[in-house]
């Protein structure tokens, strides 16, 4: 009975497996079709190159893509060895969640609001301080260099690789390590580069690559913030793919960026195999060293401004969608308004509905396949494939979605709703499954075997007993899967065909041109959606805690 | 074999869901033929969505166009129609005649040109229309940028290139091209949007008219011309200007609607806008200070009329055609050209409307704001090949 019960579920997992690997390779293969469907690879490879577009895009992508990672790796560093275990951490480990979860786009608005010229930050100090009457004209955000890209990256990725390495301390036991270092004469700083770091790089290295790849490859902020004459490759790549006549070109260049990541990634690799030399001779120099604490309230700092900044930036954009008239030099608006809310109603509602449809879709299809895949897996029927579901976090978006694009044009579906949902859920699986895994290898057997051996079946032993004991991570899961349909730009534009307006199509379209109390409006509707989901899920595991003590007494 | 069942029913409804295949009405089919067969469709338009007011009025039109007619009216929010041109462009050479993705568009100039070169749209539908008799008989009507229209678009509503100053900080604005250069030269803030975004390349062509040395040239195709002699004041110019620009000339605003947001920032002196009316449209909804005015240059600027046209393959034509008609009808004429919605100078003819209807246009309370009227005279468009010729160049010179 218990064998009958769930004999499909190989089959369903087949089915999940090739819902997710189908676009992987329709998209990297109908992306290199496309390359070559010109005349020939070797032609439109000569035609990217002589583009005199491409050099200055290559340059620029390089440098926002490369700096941008270095800081988040240097910042993070900085935070760990400054501020674990004290006041501030506690203070980053309740503020970052939250960062992480509000989509690019909206942060990226918010940034723009903040550090430009005529900007909150100045107002505050302007005329008192700075003497300015008028905004200075010394820069513009976006700037033609690529600075305000480079620090929207680092807000938005500081706390994803902080968090990352926060997740993989705990089995680090930071504070043996520290003491351990005290007791030989290391001062704690000596102690984190010479005990812990080393040991934590290689728990994080992936999600670091993951984060290059995206600061390379990003195209909603790279619009937002980046300059745009030459844009980054990636954005240069998605106006060349919304001409038909240039999709062979776009498509070779989607290639080269996807070698680009590659090339950046192999070389952070042989970077990390020299430090590894030096730190190991470090490390033998038996060198003590002190002089900490101005440097840790430095560090510190450094922590305090990135969290503080990205906060900023989310409180900047409520306050702006009900502002009727706001200038410079003004620290607060002037005239309040709810017209940006009520009389947009209309114009605001149709997105937000179908954003809020994707977000919950993708979230109960994402956890289904997710449980799914991960059951099959526990059960033997399936192999596991850990690395794969990197893969459309590491292969650039456009890579992977112009070939998607033309498989969907050619068989005439683009523009179609469950194409975007699908999309979406491609892109939140990988997340969802990487969240699952862990707590669903770790889980211990013997509850299932406790119930099979009280007669419980399959279904009634995963009903009760398996996801009941695992809700967390399945909320978990689920929130995250929320917000990054949320957050999809390119998918729902590409595949969508321009027909499925969500928030975030909307928000990236009013680029420049639309009124920036609507772009907040927007941009807040937008961070709402993900917080909330987030919210929901604390909230529900708090009840779940809180229902489980009860129980036990 | 259960399996196969859900299956079969899967494909059986896809089936029956294929609409019914209508016969399709002509241009020139009568307009009870049109109502009857557009009432259910749904008209897929492709217009710029840059601006929120526009993107109401259109929210309230697509409203009363279900509620008259029964047709759903969808807003593709468009950056750039150019774009939309080049997608049919590409059908077209595909051979895909019917179901198309578009059933109205929004164009004008050098777009219309090469919709109708490439024979892209669907017939002479627009002076079928019941409301075209109320259309002012003017030549922008009937010649989009010298292009002859032959009711192949159906014009929506009228253009001029205006600046739009504060005048708490800059009382008395610079009059011509020439005087722009030295009001940014002394320190005056400016910035005007990067071609080939509309504002920017008529900025383009509205200096180009001022100080080249052969006008005639411009009515003619920019092939047709020594492209050279005839616009190299024009680049002398703005080697001279860019240095001087918000952005030193290596940032550029994306729109016209972005100047204004920057001229209330106070990060420049002067927005350009399309629309004489938009200052009092915006002022009233508190994106400018009341201290704005709106002018031209002494010489006169640069203005057009815009249209709706109807793509060859558009799947809905009938759709489309009501939906052009109700766009100018006097009714949504002058909710258009009412600066609390939008602010878009009329196409229509007031002698041709009754009474009630005229009413609707003389309430209009423009505000001290707009472009004062019979200010400034309105300079052509050069012919439609110029936009194209000026946009590469700018392109190579200044953002290569």
């Amino acid at each position: 009975m218990m064998s009958r019960a769930h004999n499909g579920l190989p089959g369903v997992a087949l089915l999940v497996a090739s819902c997710f690997l189908a676009p992987l390779m329709l998209g990297v293969f109908g992306t290199i079709w496309q390359a070559g469907s010109g005349d020939g690879l070797r032609a439109a490879i000569t035609r990217l190159f002589s583009d005199p577009r491409l050099g200055p895009a290559l340059n620029l992508t390089l440098f926002t893509g490369v700096v941008s990672s270095t800081l988040v790796v240097a910042l993070t560093v900085v935070i760990l060895v400054s501020a674990h275990g004290t006041r501030v951490w506690r203070a980053l480990m309740a503020a970052l969640p939250p960062l992480l979860a509000v989509p690019h786009a909206a942060i990226a608005v918010g940034i723009a609001f903040l550090l430009a010229p005529s900007g909150w930050i100045l107002r505050w100090f302007s005329p008192w301080l700075t003497g300015f009457d008028r905004p200075p004209v010394a820069w513009t955000v976006p700037d033609a260099s690529g600075w305000s890209l480079v620090i929207g990256l680092v807000i938005k990725e500081t706390p994803f690789l902080v968090l990352a390495c926060a997740a993989q301390l705990r089995s680090l036991d930071v504070d043996a390590a520290l003491r351990i270092g005290r007791t030989l004469g290391y001062s704690p700083a000596r102690s984190w580069s010479r005990l812990i770091l080393p040991r934590l790089w290689p728990r994080v290295r992936l999600t670091f690559l993951v984060i290059l790849a995206f600061n390379l490859a990003v195209v909603d902020m790279a619009i937002l913030l980046g300059p745009g004459h030459p844009p980054t490759l990636a954005v240069w790549l998605v106006q060349l793919v919304s001409d038909p006549a240039t999709r062979t070109l776009a498509s070779t260049g989607a290639l080269l960026l996807a070698i680009l990541v590659a090339l950046v990634a192999i070389s952070v690799l042989m970077i990390e195999a020299l430090l590894g030399h030096v730190a190991a001779a470090r490390r033998r120099n038996g060198q003590r060293g002190h002089g900490f604490a101005s440097a840790r309230v430095l560090g510190q700092g450094v922590a305090l401004i990135v969290m503080v900044m990205g906060m900023l930036s989310l409180v900047v954009l409520p306050l702006w969608s009900l502002a009727r008239r706001w200038r410079f030099p003004d620290a607060w608006p002037s005239q309040w308004t709810l017209d940006h809310w009520v009389r947009r109603a209309g114009s605001i509602l149709d997105p937000s509905l179908s954003t809020i449809g994707f977000a919950v879709l993708t979230a109960v299809l994402a956890v289904v396949a997710g449980i799914i895949w991960l059951e099959a897996e526990r059960r033997g029927r399936m192999p596991r494939i850990d690395t794969l579901w990197y893969l459309p976090l590491l292969i650039p978006q456009t890579a992977l979605l112009f070939g998607w694009q033309v498989a969907a044009i050619w068989s005439g579906v683009e523009g179609s709703w469950w194409l975007v949902l699908h999309a979406h859920w491609f892109y939140a699986l990988p997340y969802v499954v990487l969240i699952l895994a862990s707590s669903w290898r770790e889980l211990d057997p013997r509850w299932a075997h406790a119930a099979a051996t009280l007669g419980a079946g399959y279904w009634k032993t995963l009903w009760r007993i398996r996801l009941p004991l695992l809700a967390g991570p399945v909320a978990q899961a689920a929130a995250v899967a929320a917000s990054v349909s949320v957050a999809q730009y390119l998918p729902t534009l590409l595949l969508g065909a321009g027909r499925q307006a969500t928030l975030a199509t909307e928000l990236v379209a009013g680029q420049g041109g639309m009124d920036r109390r609507s772009m907040s409006t927007l941009a807040v509707l937008q961070s709402l959606l993900p917080l909330l989901a987030f919210a929901a899920a604390v909230a529900w595991q708090g009840k779940r805690r809180m229902a489980a003590s009860v129980n036990r007494a | 074999m259960n399996v196969l069942r859900p299956l079969r029913v899967l494909v059986f409804a896809c089936l029956t869901a294929v609409p019914l295949v209508a016969l399709a009405v002509e241009p020139d089919s009568s307009w009870e033929e049109v109502l009857e067969e557009a009432r259910g469709q749904t008209v897929w338009f492709n217009a710029w969505g840059g601006s929120d007011r526009i993107n109401a009025y259109l929210d309230w039109a697509a409203t009363e166009i279900e509620r008259e007619h029964g047709v759903t009216l969808k807003h593709v929010k468009i950056g750039d129609i150019a774009e939309i041109v080049a997608q049919l462009d590409a059908a077209k050479a595909a051979g895909r005649d019917s179901d198309g993705k578009v059933d109205l568009m929004w164009v004008n100039g050098e777009n219309f040109a090469a919709l109708k070169r490439g024979d892209m749209l669907w017939g002479a539908f627009a002076d079928m229309l019941p409301n075209a008799s109320l259309v002012k008989d003017s030549p922008s009507v009937l010649y989009d940028f010298s292009v002859p229209v032959d009711g192949l678009e159906s014009p929506w509503g009228g253009a001029q290139l205006v600046l739009i100053n504060d005048m708490a900080t800059v009382p008395e604005p610079p009059r011509s091209a020439s005087e722009l250069l030295a009001f940014v030269e002394e320190g005056g803030r400016f910035v005007y949007p990067a071609p080939p975004a509309f504002h920017g390349t008529t900025f383009l062509k509205q200096v180009l008219y001022e100080l080249t040395g052969d006008r005639d040239a411009l009515a003619k195709p920019a092939d047709a011309a020594d492209f050279d002699d005839v616009t190299a004041p024009l680049w002398e110019y703005l080697d001279r200007l860019h240095p001087q620009l918000r952005g030193e000339g290596r940032t550029w605003p994306v729109n016209g609607e972005a100047t204004r947001q920057m001229l209330d920032d106070g990060e420049v002196d002067i927005a350009l806008s399309f629309n004489p009316n938009e200052a009092s449209a915006a002022v009233r909804s508190g994106q400018l200070p009341e201290s704005v005015r709106t002018y031209v240059f002494d010489q006169g600027t640069i203005g057009n009329t815009h249209f709706v046209a109807i793509p060859w393959n558009a799947s809905a034509d009938a759709g489309a055609m009501v939906v052009a008609n109700f766009l100018l009808s006097p009714e949504a004429q002058s909710r258009k050209a009412d600066p609390e919605y939008w602010g878009d100078p009329t196409v229509l003819d007031m002698s041709q409307l009754d009474a009630s209807a005229r009413d609707a246009f003389e309430s209009i309370d423009l505000g001290p704001w707009a472009l004062p009227i019979g200010s400034g005279s309105v300079l052509p468009e050069p012919h439609a090949s110029w936009a194209g010729a000026l946009e590469s160049e700018w392109l190579t010179r200044y953002a290569p």
